[in-house]
């Protein structure tokens, strides 16, 4: 990379057509999906996606334009398309926007991993696949089963016209399976392992081996079947454990959107929304128990979101979000931190090269306590313990939240008691997180890659991670 | 002006396709084109904070040997990048299982040409996007209201050719602008407007509609929770029917027994006043006359006065069941069941004003903040009220409410409308496009929010 040497024709005509700021940024984008549904191929499909991105500042506001066509022609298209937007955008902006400072740097950075996902035959993927989809037919009950593997490398090249040049080489990979029984469309069950979106890392090839999958898909097929003549869920206020892959899924929601500097600012409140951790909170809102430190780390390895610079070309490192419960920073990129007088936290990036920058969720890591899984339960009289996320909605303001999963068991008298269905939760952000009392510990810790967070229009899907091990919470409403 | 982006002819398009076709040593070919040109203006705090002009193209190879698939995705139209994609895809399908349940590629005749293309939009430039947006700001700036929202104008193009000797091509324009105008007080009102022709859109009658809303909202009230008679505008009506039909009206979730549908064809599912019809063809729709199979779209009705009629198709699926294809199929490389994307719901007699007037107590939802599904089985979902929530008290809008969480049986609901208007709104979400009535229904669960 870069794939070309047009960039600096890209950047010369932005500048020479009144640009103050101008970067280009080219990706070439190849995957791999392959699923197997029912005992048959679903999909095995491979995809390449090429083209290049000029965004500029002119006049103080901001303009892009994208092609799939990438050669000295459509360069200077593009690059006076953006400067036209841009302009056009001023006639309506006030002031001029601003952007916090940054490093101009030369830079390569590639994923590591133990093996190419690539260069593995497709008869091997095909067949592991299958494997999966045997190991859980235990039983004639479970009538439906799948199972799913997915490998994306994207190559990028980003300059500026203030002359930092980065090359990156990511590798992201998901593998995943699911079962069920279906009796009658109202008489059904479903359960998934890692979690229903499968484990993302990035990486290579080397997911398959993270997972003892020769012992937990039997399991999670059993459970299928027991979830038919499981009880309801109880529906009043209990103690909560939510399993590892749910605190990522909460995470998320009500860690990771509100703290995004665009949302707090009101970028997103005609499509997803706004936040109630608004910047007279900063360094004083006790967002959480004392024992919860929240961090956004995309230098930590393996991570769905690691990469060393983002698509603005500022270089990751570890920032403290949530410090001992005290909200003390944000995710934001280079015009929102501006505007809060910090650096931006590099959490700027955009799903494909068609796409413009935004404030994405990084990896975010919730640093494991000191409790182990029996340890919270032993601790529960009345409760429920819930895994595997399949519901979830928070409202506008990301305050107000429900969310479920596929599986839940009754704690009673700290013990694990009867498996329950459709397990739900609801709360407040704020008092939710404020009333964990227990966090597990670094041997339960994992980074749960979440592949399909939505944002932006147009929608931009983007892979996110965050890490944690279970908690417990005092009187939650459940059900 | 428009733009200097440029996008390919339907020349160039059709006759790469064929030669590439030729080119092709596999028993079945298909070649499929998704093209997007998106010029798109997003404001929030009365500025516009993103603009842009992106122009892609997916060109969608599906090769068969015997009855082995391979699937390959490129975005380059070039015939040599085609050419590289056919042997990706073979060297897939060479590989891959076979699907004894795959019979062919289907073999199709020329669909019914559809206007859906307007000059007007294709050419509409971000000058006028931002004086459409300076429209909006002017009504903000007179209600003391901040605007934000988007300004989407696409033209899309779709073309299917196989070897069997289908060929089809689509081109169409879009414009939808979504607003909302807030206040200091939490206060806000939201509106949207969609057609194939931009001149149609009326950025200021929209940005009055949302800021009527938005002063009318200051000093909401908390209601109880409990089921409630609402008056849905059609922007909510449409979340809830998309879930629905996402969740039913798909052959592949209805011959996996998971639909409200399966087994249930001929029977009444919900109140005998609804009638839900996947049709391409309505005047006021103009959608895509064929699938990503080739297949011409069929008018389908899916609920007629409450009976469970019928779902849509895309060729394996109807291969499997002994039923023909209603030309719903996705890109080869999309495995989610084919769904409907042109959704028309049967207009009743009233209007909103006698919704609201035959309404002793009730809530009038302008629309819905993240739906999501609660209870699929139950077709149970939830979501919160945003943007304009009102109690109405004896035949009228009395005072603003605060946001309630509903979570509440899509099917329940569709059995539990009184009142159904003669007016219809057009709806866009995702790539599904809804044309919808206001709707009165009754016992609506709304639950007061946590927050």
């Amino acid at each position: 990379m870069p794939i070309n040497d047009l960039y600096s024709l890209a950047l010369d005509e932005a500048s020479r057509l009144g640009a103050t700021y101008a970067d280009y940024r080219e990706e070439d984008i190849t995957e791999q999906s392959l699923s197997v549904s029912d005992g048959s191929p679903e999909l095995l499909n491979k995809s390449f996606s090429t083209g290049f991105a000029i965004r500029v500042i002119a006049d103080g506001a901001w303009g892009f334009a994208a092609d799939s066509i990438i050669n000295e022609d459509s360069i200077r298209k593009t690059a006076a398309t953006a400067v036209e937007i841009a302009k056009a955008s001023a006639r309506i902006n006030k002031s001029a926007l601003e952007l916090a400072e940054r490093q101009v740097v030369e830079d390569a950075y590639a994923t590591p991993f133990k093996k190419d996902p690539f260069a593995v035959p497709l008869s091997e993927k095909i067949e592991f696949l299958s494997e999966l989809e045997r190991m859980m037919r235990i039983d004639s009950q479970i009538n439906s089963t799948s199972a799913f593997m997915t490998f994306i490398r994207t190559q990028k090249f980003y300059a500026s016209l203030d002359g930092s040049r980065i090359s990156q080489d990511i590798y992201q990979a998901g593998c995943g399976a699911s079962c069920g029984v279906i009796r009658s469309h109202r008489d059904r069950s479903e359960r998934s392992f890692p979690t229903p979106n499968g484990q993302w890392i990035t990486g290579g090839y080397e997911i398959i081996n993270m997972f003892d999958f020769k012992n937990e898909l039997p399991r999670i097929a059993q459970e299928a079947i027991q979830l038919l003549s499981a009880k309801e869920c109880p529906q009043k206020e209990l103690d909560l454990i939510l399993g590892g892959d749910l605190v990522s899924l909460q995470i998320h929601e009500s860690v990771g959107h509100p703290l995004e500097l665009d949302r707090v600012f009101g970028y997103e409140r005609n499509f997803s929304g706004v936040s109630f951790a608004t910047t007279d909170k900063l360094g004083s809102l006790k967002y959480a128990s004392d024992m919860l430190t929240f961090v956004a780390d995309s230098t930590y390895p393996g991570g769905l979101a690691t990469y060393a610079y983002d698509d603005e070309g500022v270089k990751t490192e570890r920032n403290i979000l949530i410090d001992k419960g005290v909200l003390v920073n944000y995710l934001s990129d280079r015009e929102t931190a501006h505007r809060i007088g910090k650096k931006s936290t590099a959490c700027a990036r955009a799903e494909g090269w068609m796409n413009t920058p935004i404030v994405r969720i990084p990896n975010i890591l919730l640093l494991p306590g000191e409790s182990t899984l029996d340890e919270m339960i032993s601790g529960i009289d009345d409760g429920i313990y819930v895994i595997s996320p399949n519901s979830w909605s928070i409202d506008d303001n990301r305050e107000g939240f429900t969310l479920g999963g596929e599986v839940g068991w009754e704690i009673k008298n700290g013990r694990l008691g009867d498996m329950v269905k459709s397990p739900r939760y609801s709360g407040n952000t704020v008092d939710f997180w404020n009333s964990c009392d227990a966090v597990g510990n670094s041997d339960s810790w994992v980074l749960w890659g979440t592949p399909n967070c939505g944002k932006g229009q147009p929608g931009q899907n983007m892979r996110t991670a965050q890490g944690c091990s279970p908690c417990r919470f005092r009187k939650v409403k459940i059900g | 002006m428009p733009e200097k982006l440029e996008i390919l002819s339907r020349d160039y398009i059709l006759s790469t396709f064929k030669k590439a076709l030729e080119f092709s040593e596999a028993d079945q070919t298909e070649i499929v084109l998704e093209s997007e040109k998106l010029s798109l203006t997003r404001f929030a705090d009365s500025k516009i904070t993103q603009n842009l002009t992106t122009a892609d193209n997916k060109v969608v190879v599906r090769t068969i040997e015997g009855n082995r698939i391979g699937v390959s995705v490129s975005n380059s139209l070039d015939l040599e990048s085609i050419k590289r994609a056919l042997k990706a895809a073979r060297e897939i399908s060479s590989v891959q299982t076979p699907d004894e349940q795959f019979v062919s590629l289907p073999q199709s005749p020329p669909a019914l040409p559809v206007k859906a293309y307007y000059e007007s939009t294709a050419n509409y430039s971000p000058v006028n996007r931002a004086e459409a947006i300076g429209k909006i700001n002017d009504v903000g700036q007179k209600n003391n209201l901040l605007s934000s929202g988007a300004y989407r104008i696409t033209t899309d193009r779709a073309a299917v050719l196989n070897s069997l000797g289908t060929e089809q091509f689509f081109e169409g324009t879009k414009a939808e602008l979504s607003l909302t105008l807030s206040g200091d007080n939490e206060n806000s009102g939201y509106a949207i407007g969609y057609n194939r022709d931009v001149e149609k859109i009326d950025p200021t009658a929209l940005a009055e509609k949302a800021a009527d809303k938005a002063v009318n909202s200051v000093n909401p009230i908390k209601l109880e929770s409990g089921p409630y008679t609402v008056i849905l505008e059609p922007s909510a009506v449409g979340q809830m029917v998309l879930l629905f039909s996402f969740l039913g009206f798909g052959c592949k979730t209805f011959i996996s027994q998971r639909s409200f549908m399966s087994g249930k064809i001929g029977q009444q599912i919900v109140g005998n006043n609804i009638t839900l019809i996947e049709n391409p063809y309505h005047e006021r729709m103009q959608g895509m006359p064929f699938g990503f199979e080739g297949v011409p779209r069929q008018k389908v009705y899916l609920i007629e006065n409450g009976i469970a009629r019928g779902v849509v198709w895309n060729s394996y699926y109807a291969n499997i069941a002994g039923e023909k294809s209603t030309g719903h199929a996705h890109p080869a490389y999309k495995t989610f069941s084919p769904y409907p994307g042109n959704l028309v719901m049967g207009e009743g007699n009233s209007s909103v004003e006698e919704m609201i007037a035959s309404t002793e107590r009730g809530i009038y939802i302008t629309h819905f903040w993240y739906v999501n599904y609660l209870n699929p089985m139950r077709t149970m979902v939830t979501g919160t009220t945003l943007d304009g929530t009102f109690l109405i008290e004896n035949g009228k809008l009395t005072r603003p409410i605060v946001n309630m969480r509903m979570a509440q049986s899509i099917q329940e609901m569709l059995q539990s409308c009184s009142m159904i208007s003669a007016e219809k709104q057009l709806y866009p979400q995702y790539s599904v496009v809804m044309l919808l009535p206001y709707l009165k229904v009754e016992n609506f669960n709304l639950a007061a929010e946590e927050a």
